[in-house]
């Protein structure tokens, strides 16, 4: 699931509702939430906000994203002793996760990167990625109405 | 007295029948009470959601308070009634519980509460496994003893400046040691969000004395929105309130509550003002 293929097109069609659910979460300008924006260095985002979003994701598009399991899935085939040591990303999961999160400019990758780190990698576009996951793994999901 | 099950805590049966996606309950509201605020009748569904969530979680985890998308203000509850409560569960793992649920008097809504959020947190660092699970086995039994609950604490809320019918600022001081901390909770003391949210509505309340109704009718305290509680406050915290207007259009009007510690935010929330009766 987590290597579903994924297009700019797709991307593109969701990025305005997964944008205007961040901004009402947030309660930031919707200006602001450009499509590469870290959710945590620019846009101020704390844990509690990302539980926020996901669970108006959720509602919005009418998915179910594995909140918790999103670094699992960003693990891949990795099992988690190739993926960390002691709390820090092993290279083989850094270069996993470029390959998983390559929405995100390969400078905003710290050597070594903490897993408690990773969320601060997320972008917006991470985000529209995820509805897109979900809705491909449950195609059978009714389409939401537009916010 | 020990204090745990007693000094904050607003669930004194569970109905049979509950399940991971729904649960029903009482609270009776002590009589000799001079108020019961309905932070607390919030605070009550929350609780009660509680426990369905630990009951499907086997009690690994429990959720602390985090986000309510709404919480929709009815008639208030007087001391000597009885709460009935519910709450549907959403969707509920070790991560996070989502719920609704809502507390009624005669049929009658006191809160409703839409689209909240806890975050799970493991139950051992908050409380003691076993204790949690004997008192849910009591509350789903022949239930607790009613009128344990000897009122809100009596904190000062300062005002410290602001400018009339359009932002008021206030601090208020958690104090070091109360009752509550002994049930809120055994093993990790934290100031209640409810009781946060508790005092925001009285600043909030204090505002709206000061903006003019546009029909001669005074505001009421309608509904609390996007009430986000961004981190826990410890006993002993000098909290920073502040009140904004945002604006009003007709017979409503809108507030912004922010809550700070340490000039960090700690709590969020828009109130919904109203001229109209209550529903």
């Amino acid at each position: 699931m987590s290597d579903i293929n994924i297009t700019k097109e797709e991307i593109a069609a969701v990025a305005p509702k997964v944008a205007a659910t961040i901004a009402d979460a947030l309660a930031c300008d919707a200006g602001k939430v450009k499509l590469e924006a870290s959710l945590i260095n620019d846009l101020g985002a704390e844990s509690i906000d990302f539980l926020d979003i996901i669970f108006r994701l959720e509602r919005a598009f009418k998915v179910k994203i594995p909140r918790g399991k999103i670094v699992e899935e960003a693990r891949g085939e990795l099992s988690e002793a190739q993926f960390e040591t002691a709390g820090v990303v092993t290279d083989a999961g850094v270069r996993r996760l470029k390959s998983f999160l390559n929405e995100v400019p390969a400078d905003r990758f710290k050597t070594p990167l903490k897993t408690a780190e990773i969320p601060r990698l997320f972008t917006v576009e991470t985000f529209c990625k995820m509805v897109l996951r979900q809705q491909k793994a449950a195609p059978a999901a009714p389409a939401a109405p537009a916010a | 007295m020990d204090d745990h099950f007693r000094a904050f805590s607003f669930v004194d049966r569970i109905h049979p029948g509950a399940s991971r996606t729904q649960i029903r309950g009482s609270y009776h509201i002590p009589a000799g009470l001079t108020e019961f605020p309905s932070s607390l009748v919030a605070e009550a569904v929350g609780q009660l959601a509680a426990w369905a969530a630990m009951m499907a979680v086997d009690f690994r985890a429990r959720p602390v308070a985090g986000i309510a998308s709404r919480v929709q203000l009815g008639v208030a509850a007087r001391p000597g009634q009885t709460l009935e409560l519910s709450a549907q569960l959403e969707t509920v793992d070790d991560e996070a519980v989502g719920y609704g649920g809502s507390a009624t008097v005669d049929g009658v809504t006191i809160v409703r509460l839409e689209h909240c959020v806890g975050p799970m947190i493991p139950v051992a660092e908050f409380d003691d496994p076993q204790l949690l699970r004997a008192r849910f086995e009591l509350l789903c039994g022949a239930g607790a003893t009613p009128g344990a609950f000897g009122g809100l604490p009596a904190l000062a809320l300062n005002r410290t400046s602001g400018e009339p019918g359009q932002v008021a600022r206030a601090t208020l001081q958690v104090p070091a040691a109360s009752p509550f901390f002994s049930d809120h909770f055994p093993r990790k003391p934290v100031f209640p969000g409810s009781l946060l949210m508790h005092y925001q509505l009285q600043l909030a309340a204090a505002l709206a004395a000061e903006i003019p109704p546009p029909n001669g009718t005074p505001w009421s305290l309608q509904a609390i929105s996007d009430l986000k509680l961004r981190s826990f406050i410890p006993p002993g915290s000098l909290l920073e309130l502040e009140v904004k207007r945002l604006g009003s259009a007709g017979p409503t009007a809108e507030l912004a509550l922010e809550g700070r510690r340490e000039q960090r935010l700690v709590g969020v929330a828009r109130v919904l003002l109203g001229t109209e009766a209550q529903s």
